[in-house]
């Protein structure tokens, strides 16, 4: 927080104009009482309820129970947790490479770091559509490449098969965002004090050390908020997974958002209460995990320093 | 001496194929909705030679782009418009009004961008429902108001904070009532950061499927990202038309990009930085 902040907020708060403050913040919490809080709470009512379009029908823990042994649920949090732990990793790592090619003064630095950051400004309709051709089996980019190198032994309809079709979609959140990534952090780098490292190359300090010992300690909460926000971000994912596959071969891409919307949209069961137990145990999952996550972060923060 | 061109020739050789990996899918996308799906199917990797301009006009009107167009832009249009104003009121009050509960408000708000969205989705569904605002552009203006709400907050009171207490005492001496410091104060000189926000809203929503897909059916309502899906689910094999869909959807995106690549860039990485 700007060292003017808490003094801005004394000097206006010396008269507390309610009626003002009323009016700055209604709207804002008008929409997100309509629209985010009661949606949420009225999901977790749900949750315990058999909801058909004209009855309500409380069934405790039912749902609940029957969730515990739902093999599909548990086939997609696998799914969806490999997601969210495979791409930060492969994304940060990327970008931290590039972000260190450009920061070493390339010519057309400029030029690489707005062209890397186009995939990110599609939508994962117009990507998942894409890479749908780019994994083609006959006439796709990838297999058309393998043959051409004589691996034609190693083409296969990369999205049709139970064993590639996960990793196939990992590698295209990863194509997206890694640019994003790179972005932030060249952001970081551009903002580390010019002294630390000229202090370290008086030191004598090879390109490796500088790097290790200097500059990834100075971003590391850069990095770690990367990983965080992209790992949120596949905690969620629906459209691309949609737009391609839908979860298939075999529940094999399978995301707890897709189950989620087929429970509530595309089954004819009728009942809105079990998708929304899903929902609401998904929630409660991501919200413990992004806590435990910060709260890992912190603490290896502290014993360090 | 040598070594050192060598390396950096490598360097180059290196980020060069990067780009042609991040930016490929996008300029071969671009090739092929200027060719007709026949011209495709003969060879896949061709330019477009000659490019056919009017399949643009076939999209726009035969095969309804047009309509879904129109709708992704009133609903994006109307929803950043909202949430410009509201965001930028809200925080503006958080950021410069001392009061109870300040900072509970503000973290409320603002930890919504880690929910997931099923926990509201199936409910909106319900309640949009019930209020007779299901399948209308202007429930999913609404939702797209509340989601996006979080992130502006967020992004508008960070800038606000910053900007000094002198200026506002001033104001207060000239007799600026509490909203003509807001709307003649605070905002001119936000603008930088409330241009960043408009900027960063309008390429999300423009983009967003889940919350349209769930609250959206009828064909005259469709945004741009439904209208693809119905079109690649009637017509797979189609591979030109399909591609000249993506690009009218893609277009006004690189368009903003083009022009305000520098802010953008800035929005989207303010979060991620601090």
């Amino acid at each position: 927080m700007p060292a003017g902040h808490e003094q801005n907020l004394h000097q206006d708060g010396l008269r507390k104009p309610w009626a003002t403050i009323g009016v700055f913040l209604l709207p804002s919490l008008a929409i997100y009482a309509a629209f985010t809080a009661y949606p949420a709470v009225r999901t977790i009512w749900n949750s315990f309820h058999r909801v058909l379009p004209r009855s309500d029908e409380p069934v405790g823990l039912a749902n609940y129970a029957e969730l515990m042994r739902d093999e599909i649920f548990w086939r997609s949090v696998r799914n969806t947790i490999t997601w969210a732990c495979t791409s930060p990793l492969v994304e940060v790592s990327v970008a931290l490479l590039l972000a260190l090619a450009l920061y070493a003064k390339v010519p057309g630095a400029r030029f690489f770091r707005v062209a890397w950051f186009t995939p990110v400004l599609m939508s994962y309709v117009v990507v998942g559509i894409l890479w749908l051709w780019i994994y083609n089996f006959d006439w796709g980019p990838v297999n058309v490449a393998l043959r051409a190198l004589g691996l034609g032994s190693w083409a296969k309809p990369w999205l049709g098969d139970p064993n590639t079709a996960l990793p196939a979609l990992i590698f295209v959140t990863s194509w997206m965002w890694v640019g994003f990534n790179m972005v932030v952090l060249l952001a970081a780098l551009h903002s580390l004090p010019r002294e630390v490292l000229e202090a370290a190359e008086l030191d004598n300090c090879g390109w490796g050390g500088k790097l290790v010992f200097v500059i990834l300690p100075l971003i590391r909460a850069t990095l770690l908020n990367l990983v965080v926000l992209s790992f949120i971000g596949k905690m969620k994912i629906f459209d691309l997974v949609w737009i391609t596959t839908k979860g298939n071969p075999l529940w094999a891409t399978e995301t707890v958002s897709t189950y989620v919307y087929k429970r509530a949209f595309e089954w004819t069961t009728f009942d809105l209460g079990y998708p929304s137990t899903i929902a609401a145990l998904w929630f409660v999952i991501v919200l413990g995990s992004v806590l435990t996550l910060t709260w890992l972060f912190r603490l290896r923060q502290k014993l360090e320093y | 001496m040598t070594m050192a061109a060598l390396k950096r020739a490598a360097l180059l050789l290196l980020l060069s194929l990067y780009t042609a990996f991040a930016a490929g899918p996008f300029v071969w996308a671009a090739m092929l909705s200027l060719r007709t799906t026949t011209e495709i199917h003969r060879n896949h990797f061709a330019p477009p030679n000659p490019a056919h301009w009017d399949k643009f006009a076939e999209a726009w009107f035969t095969s309804n782009y047009g309509v879904y167009f129109t709708n992704s832009t009133q609903v994006v249009v109307s929803a950043v418009v909202i949430l410009t104003l509201v965001g930028s009121m809200a925080a503006h009050c958080l950021a410069r009004y001392r009061f109870r509960f300040n900072r509970v408000i503000y973290f409320v708000l603002f930890s919504t961008i880690i929910f997931p969205p099923q926990i509201t989705i199936i409910s909106l569904f319900q309640i949009l429902v019930q209020y007779g605002l299901y399948n209308s552009k202007l429930g999913l203006t609404l939702v797209y108001v509340a989601i996006q709400l979080p992130l502006t907050i967020y992004l508008l009171e960070s800038f606000f904070a910053r900007i000094p207490s002198d200026l506002f005492d001033a104001a207060r001496i000239d007799g600026y009532s509490d909203w003509e410091i807001f709307w003649r104060v605070s905002l001119p000189i936000a603008l930088p950061a409330v241009a960043t926000t408009v900027i960063l809203n309008f390429i999300l929503l423009w983009n967003e499927f889940l919350y349209a897909v769930v609250l959206i059916t009828e064909e005259a309502n469709r945004t741009l990202p439904l209208g693809i899906q119905r079109f690649i689910g009637d017509t797979q094999e189609d591979v030109g038309m399909i591609a000249t869909g993506l690009m009218i959807a893609i277009i006004p995106v690189v368009v903003v990009y083009a022009f305000f690549s520098e802010r953008l860039i800035q929005g989207m990485t303010a979060g991620a930085v601090k």
